[in-house]
């Protein structure tokens, strides 16, 4: 018995290492494929936190599978444009995949339009989650001041505390459900994105910025901002000493974060399906890529990480956010 | 650190046969990437960007920066012999560099073009050299109020540019900001004038509206009157600019140089608008108005250094700052955090060796450049004497190609295939439409600008009045309006009603 | 007649675009809405288009016979490129419009047009193809 249960346990562990093995990545390959580089598609401009994440993911994929990859930016429409051509023109022929943030999941639900749905993505591998951070000023008149502070600043002040956001999507949603819960109101200024968002805090043009720990990072090492609360379930490695939005106000539902993945068009042939996602799981156990990533502050979501079925657990988070969506009157 | 001892140790690093070598190859490819119509800098750059993943920092950042001003120095080629936008900030460049051309004095205007691209462009670092920190701390500070001032009086600026009747420049404007409209709504993410397409929510794009209307049409009027033998220009008159044009050229450079890095430094500004708003500005304090567009020299010297300083100042809020003005530096930021390291306000302090040796790599390249441009003009000058009837159908390629480029979308041929036909019957109509292409340019950012700066102030409209820099800048606008108006109604009068 | 056809759509032009922006909304609580801007600018279009439509009309030289169909040729042959892109691929197309609008619009012979429509189409995939790596679409065949 026992040595059935230690070879078990072995069989196990080995399990992982196979998906880091070069060879085994090559095994899965299948014949006559690829046929002209791979295209993964980043539906973001060039030089964002999406597009970073895509070249260095393009870069490991192509150490571990021995083929060439070239990162395409289709933007527009804040990124409309490109998740409709992976849904709807791109070739499942496997030589197109798509590297994409859980906003895909508002464009599919709320302004795809019935032209495509989520089931026209299959996505094939988990790669980080970025979780949605505030910034404060480190001058003028809300120095010093925790979120809660802030939060009844609003409260007290009704739409005198202007907080940077992007118009239809998170940004939007978090300020909209702490408003509902302790009745504040804030100033939305809207930006393109949130960059200049924080572009706006550091030159005093907003009080309150939300953007990712990317985007921040120069202004924090420099004094220039200071964090305010991160919103997701447990605290970040690159900043012990920020709370959680949950922490910070109580409750359990400020949780906005993008989540990255990548996926392929419907209709993919398995076996090319498996070998893609077999070296891109290999990228992603790569120490080195891990190390990277985390230079940026995204951490790796257990749950995800260790999902034996990545779409499904996906779809669970894209459950959540179209019950959110529903709640709030978006979505009938 | 202190400007010079940090530049010297610039120089230092980047005095290595790899970082030379890298300038170099950063120098050809944006020379070449000008000149392909279409392929501009933010193409280029992201396809060469996973390049610099096996190259060293200083290395990597050095050959993308030269790219980036490469192109600019390059972009005035097809311009002046084309007429041919190489890029968005060299559309300018055409309306009297290719005249100069047609009267066989290619040589003049392409020299006179690459030493203001590089007396700008070596204007522009030395500044950097010494004010950047001070520079970037009063460029964050241009808000929505400021943006939205600015942008007002680029507009205002636009009309005194209209040549011709004036009534048709206003509605070109018109026409710019409604087609501007089109796609999503930055303020509050509705989608306008979409009708239901995808590729209409994405907006139209810049770099296919500049191809088609300059491009296309010009090949397009060509064609109409080609025969066996036409070529663009018969004789080439001296390949050199006279002692005249350099004269009448030097104070635009200077002046171009300034007002470029200027407009560098704003957010959402940059080498296109920079380019227009010297064209404007030379035109409108020259003594002879009416020498534009018929092959000034002004109107070259001008937008050419102004397009190259601007890029040294939009380098400028990046570098010590962490923070990017328009896409090309926003992908050099990206591409900055991919080596590793962190833009910020520490940048310069942390990394001195990177930070110094981009700048030094600044002032090498644009010698690189002037040394690779100049001897060229002869070669290119003579890309005129080509029968055209074989060489539009290669430009044409050339401009599908780089009108594809920028998205890999085929809708993109397509608003470059309308514009181009629109743009061949405007100006058999005598329309002018270098006002379109600015205000497509400046209404997306004067729009959410305003937008940004009611909703952020808590007494409306009277924000823009309380900071002064709006302020000043709103009089200024208001004070050339008045000027126009009076030099309108005066008996010499404006242009024809 | 082209320019007043040519007034006629600005004020069509104006009039649709007003329509639309109005339906957009013009002002919210927070100032203009999306409407404003477009509504002001489709207004400016169409008064444009009314008051040149009450001056005389310019009388412009327009292409004839054989100007006409070497103009129209080029428009054509371009449009037939994108329509063929995304199926034939960016080679055959591109060698293709190329030579058609060398015999034609160029009256070149027909030596001449292939050797340069195939020498340029293959330098211009090996720049920016194989030097930059730039996806150009690719035909059923492949390439």
């Amino acid at each position: 018995m026992k040595l059935v249960v230690a070879a078990l346990v072995s069989f196990m562990m080995w399990m992982p290492a196979l998906a880091q093995d070069k060879a085994a990545v090559a095994r899965l390959k299948p014949k006559d494929f690829p046929t002209q580089p791979i295209e993964f598609t980043v539906v973001y401009p060039a030089g964002g936190g999406m597009d970073v994440t895509g070249r260095l993911l393009a870069k490991y994929v192509e150490k571990w599978s021995g083929e060439r990859i070239i990162v395409n930016n289709r933007t527009g429409g804040a990124g409309m444009v490109g998740h409709t051509y992976l849904a709807t023109q791109a070739k499942p022929d496997g030589h197109t995949v798509g590297v994409l943030a859980n906003l895909v999941w508002g464009d599919a639900m709320l302004r795809a339009q019935g032209r495509w749905t989520l089931a026209d993505l299959e996505p094939i591998g988990y790669l980080n989650t970025d979780a949605l951070t505030w910034v404060g000023r480190t001058d003028g008149p809300y120095k010093g001041f925790t979120l809660k502070q802030i939060v009844q600043a609003a409260k007290d002040k009704p739409g005198t505390v202007r907080v940077a956001t992007v118009p239809g999507s998170m940004w939007e949603y978090i300020i909209e459900q702490i408003e509902a819960a302790s009745g504040a109101k804030f100033l939305r200024v809207p930006f393109q994105g949130g960059g200049a968002g924080i572009s706006a805090l550091v030159g005093g043009n907003v009080d309150v910025a939300q953007g990712f720990y990317s985007e921040f990072r120069g202004h924090l090492e420099g004094g220039k901002v200071a964090p305010l609360a991160v919103a997701s379930a447990v605290r970040m490695d690159f900043l012990k000493s920020m709370p959680t939005f949950n922490e910070a106000l109580g409750g359990n539902e400020y949780l906005w974060q993008v989540i990255r993945f990548a996926v392929v068009p419907k209709g993919t042939p398995a076996d090319r399906k498996a070998w893609l996602g077999a070296a891109i799981k290999a990228a992603m156990s790569d120490p080195e890529l891990i190390a990277e990533y985390k230079k940026f502050g995204v951490y790796f979501d257990p749950k995800l990480v260790n999902s034996k079925d990545v779409a499904k657990d996906l779809n669970e988070y894209a459950e959540a956010e179209r019950r959110f969506y529903q709640k709030t009157g978006r979505l009938k | 650190m202190d400007p010079i001892g940090g530049l010297l140790g610039g120089f230092a690093v980047i005095l290595t046969a790899q970082n030379l070598y890298l300038c170099l190859i950063g120098s050809v490819i944006g020379t070449l990437v000008g000149v392909l119509p279409g392929l501009g800098p933010l193409a280029a750059l992201a396809l060469l960007l996973p390049v610099t993943f096996t190259l060293p920092p200083v290395g990597g950042m050095v050959m993308l920066c030269s790219i980036f001003y490469g192109a600019m120095y390059g972009g005035s080629t097809t311009s002046v012999l084309l007429n041919i936008p190489g890029e968005a900030a060299s559309v300018v460049t055409c309306l009297d560099g290719h005249q100069m051309a047609r009267q066989g004095r290619a040589g003049a205007a392409l020299g006179i073009a690459a030493m203001g691209s590089f007396i700008a462009g070596t204007i522009g670092v030395i500044v950097m050299t010494f004010f950047a920190p001070l520079i970037a701390a009063v460029a964050i500070r241009f808000g929505p109020p400021e943006n939205f001032a600015l942008m007002v009086l680029g507009l205002v600026c636009t009309l005194f540019m209209i040549t011709g009747s004036t009534l048709k420049g206003v509605l070109m404007v018109a026409l710019g900001f409604l087609f501007a409209a089109v796609g999503l709504d930055v303020v509050n993410g509705k989608e306008r004038f979409t009708f239901g397409s995808v590729n209409l929510g994405a907006g139209i794009d810049l770099l296919s509206v500049v191809i088609g209307l300059f491009g296309l049409s010009e090949v397009l009027a060509n064609v109409e009157s080609l025969t066996k033998s036409s070529v663009l220009a018969e004789r080439i008159r001296g390949l050199w600019p006279t002692l005249a044009d350099w004269k009448a050229a030097w104070r635009p450079m200077l002046r171009g140089s300034g007002l470029g890095f200027l407009l560098g430094l704003v957010p959402g500004g940059g080498p296109v608008t920079a380019s227009f708003m010297s064209y404007m500005l030379e035109k409108r304090i020259s003594s002879h108005p009416e020498r534009f567009g018929k092959g000034a020299v002004e109107g070259v010297a001008g937008p050419e250094s102004a397009n190259n300083a601007a890029v040294a100042g939009s380098i400028i809020p990046v570098l010590s700052l962490g923070i990017p003005g328009n896409p090309v530096t926003a992908l050099l930021l990206g591409a900055l955090i991919i080596q590793g390291v962190q833009p910020g306000p520490l940048f310069m302090t942390q990394r001195p060796e990177l930070f110094w040796g981009i700048v030094a790599s600044m002032y090498i390249g644009n010698v690189l450049l002037l040394v690779l441009n100049l001897p060229l003009v002869g070669l290119w000058a003579q890309l005129l004497r080509v029968p055209y009837r074989v060489l539009f159908p290669v430009v044409l390629l050339l401009c599908v190609v780089g009108s594809y480029s920028a998205n890999k979308n085929v809708f993109d041929l397509w608003v470059m295939l309308a514009f181009g036909a629109g743009g061949y019957l405007l100006r058999k109509l005598e329309y002018d439409l270098a006002p379109f292409v600015i205000a497509f340019v400046l209404a997306p950012l004067l729009e959410q600008s305003l937008r940004q700066a009611l909703v952020m102030s808590p007494d409306g409209a009277m924000i823009l009045l309380q900071r002064p820099v709006t302020a000043l800048l709103l009089a200024a606008s208001a004070v050339l309006v008045a000027l126009m108006l009076r030099r309108k109604n005066s008996p010499l009068g404006g242009g024809s009603p | 007649m082209l320019e007043r056809a040519l007034n006629a759509f600005w004020i069509l032009l104006g009039a649709g675009a007003a329509w639309h922006a109005w339906t957009l909304g013009l002002t919210g609580a927070s100032g203009p809405e999306s409407g404003l801007f477009p509504l002001l600018a489709a207004f400016i279009v169409m008064g444009a288009g009314l008051v040149l439509l009450s001056k005389a009309p310019l009388n412009p030289r327009l292409p004839r016979g054989a100007a006409l169909r070497r103009v129209a040729g080029v428009v054509i042959g371009l449009a037939v490129m994108a329509a063929a892109l995304p199926y034939a691929g960016f080679a055959v197309s591109g060698a293709v419009t190329m030579l058609v609008l060398l015999r034609t619009a160029g009256s070149s012979g027909w030596v001449e047009s292939v050797m340069l429509s195939l020498a340029s189409v293959a330098t211009v995939i090996w720049i920016f193809g194989h030097l930059l790596g730039m996806i150009l679409p690719r035909g059923p065949w492949g390439w």
